[in-house]
């Protein structure tokens, strides 16, 4: 069974010209739609996320400004990120659906969730808008779940590093944050020497690809590196990061993946989930939408068990020497952290 | 104090980053200290970003021919990230800037005034000295 969050009326959050549009969401649902799950599909009722659900993972004097901002009318947040009138309350909601679907998902426990909203979120900060991204709203849910007890892994295969989620989770050793980024690309961050913090050392991961980069690298990126330190972790929730973006045909970057490979790597996420109902994919970025529409549909499918992707995972693409620089390089990292630590 | 070496200064092309990095050029003559000019990239900014950089390199070679500071002490460096993070970063290594230098209108101060500007957001996290140069 799929559960996603019920559609929200998006189009208040929109500037004209600018990549991150409406018809973002508009492709990812036709993704959702070109499965055909009837009755496999529930769709659960969103709601905008209470003060104090995102007050912990952001300031509240950056919440205040922002609903101010909004409410006067929006603008330039920076020179990536737009607000308008409508997009504080839209930004609750889209944060609010994550938090639905995983409340769905606990009392089912059966399951894999999809919260298909914009604005997206691994960019935003505790207290700064950033990269098209208000509010963090996977950090918002993996915050729910660690305060009832939870170990939450996420997987962030957006071509952008998460800068917002790791900032976040930095200092939390019951979040385990693994991201596939291009390097170099926006915002810089997502060295493999950043680890975590001396209180989570070890609870970060980074795995940067060059351009051109195909699925075999990223592949053998999550499996010789992360792998290792996602057994150690022992997660009893997944959370991904499911941006689109590093898909071949995107405009915003240059990894050369096909949906083919995210099916594999929703695999991979999925293996992770020690018992159903315990996965759910967050959509952050994907701006070709014919690209976003396929991607969607051959990552859930995977997940559902059906039918293979369209198009075959990639390979031969550059990047397979550095994997082994990357793991070395956080080895040395978290020797050096923690000698430093003692 | 500790002495200056190295500047970093914020360069998006506008008027008022010049005036900062006219600022940042003639302080490292009095101090016989190398620039580094950063420009952030943002998301968007990928799509002209070779176009930018030929433009800022050419502006800054103007800049450092009118401060007199000879061009080797100048670098651009062109950065991928928000503006914050990219001039809190000059002052990490490779770079380790022991100055930071910002206009009060440069990158990213599109709502300053009510979120917290570029200059701002330094002011509160930069690990070494922060000059923010008003515009002329």
């Amino acid at each position: 069974m799929l559960i996603i969050n019920g559609s929200t009326d998006d189009t208040g959050h929109e500037d004209p010209g600018h990549p991150e549009r409406p018809e973002r969401l508009a492709a990812a649902l036709a993704g959702v739609h070109d499965l055909h799950l009837g009755d496999d599909l529930l769709a659960v009722a969103p709601y905008a996320a209470s003060r104090s659900e995102l007050a912990r993972v952001h300031e509240s004097t950056y919440l205040d400004q922002l609903g101010t901002f909004c409410y006067e009318g929006g603008g330039d947040l920076d020179e990536d990120t737009y607000a308008t009138y409508d997009s504080w309350s839209l930004a609750q909601h889209a944060a609010g659906a994550g938090l639905a679907v995983v409340k769905e998902l606990r009392i089912r426990g059966e399951g894999v969730g999809f919260v298909a909203v914009r604005p997206p979120g691994h960019h935003a900060l505790r207290d700064r808008a950033m990269g098209f991204c208000l509010l963090n709203n996977i950090a918002v849910a993996a915050a729910e779940l660690t305060s009832l007890g939870e170990k939450v892994l996420i997987i962030d295969w957006d071509v952008h590093h998460g800068n917002g989620t790791q900032a976040i989770f930095w200092e939390d050793p019951n979040v385990l944050y693994v991201s596939t980024h291009q390097w170099p690309l926006f915002p810089g961050s997502g060295a493999p020497f950043e680890v975590g913090g001396l209180h989570a050392l070890g609870t970060t991961v980074n795995l940067p690809l060059p351009p051109g980069a195909t699925g075999d690298v990223l592949r053998r990126a999550l499996e010789e590196t992360a792998a290792p330190a996602i057994d150690e972790f022992k997660p009893t929730w997944v959370l991904v990061s499911a941006g689109f973006d590093a898909h071949r045909a995107d405009p915003m970057a240059d990894l050369a993946l096909s949906s083919g490979d995210f099916a594999l790597m929703a695999r991979f996420a999925a293996g992770y989930a020690p018992a159903p109902g315990r996965l759910a994919l967050f959509l952050e970025g994907g701006y070709d939408v014919t690209a976003l529409r396929a991607s969607v549909s051959a990552t859930l499918g995977a997940l559902l068990g059906g039918d293979e992707a369209n198009e075959k995972p990639t390979s031969g693409g550059p990047g397979a020497e550095l994997v082994s620089d990357t793991r070395e390089t956080r080895q040395a990292a978290l020797r050096i952290a923690r000698d430093a630590g003692e | 104090m500790k002495p200056i070496h190295t500047i970093a200064v914020g360069f998006d092309g506008s008027a008022d980053s010049k005036v900062a990095v006219r600022w940042a050029l003639s302080l490292a003559l009095h101090y016989d200290a190398h620039v580094v000019v950063a420009h952030a990239v943002g998301l968007l900014g990928r799509f002209d970003a070779k176009t930018v950089a030929v433009e800022l390199e050419k502006s800054l070679l103007e800049l450092c021919d009118e401060c007199g500071l000879e061009h080797a002490r100048a670098r651009l460096e062109i950065a991928n990230g928000d503006a914050c993070s990219v001039m809190l970063r000059m002052a990490e290594p490779p770079v380790n800037a022991d100055l930071l230098i910002v206009g009060t209108r440069g990158q990213g101060a599109h709502a300053g005034l009510l979120l917290g500007s570029t200059s701002l957001e330094l002011a509160e996290h930069s690990p070494v000295p922060l000059v923010i140069v008003p515009s002329a």
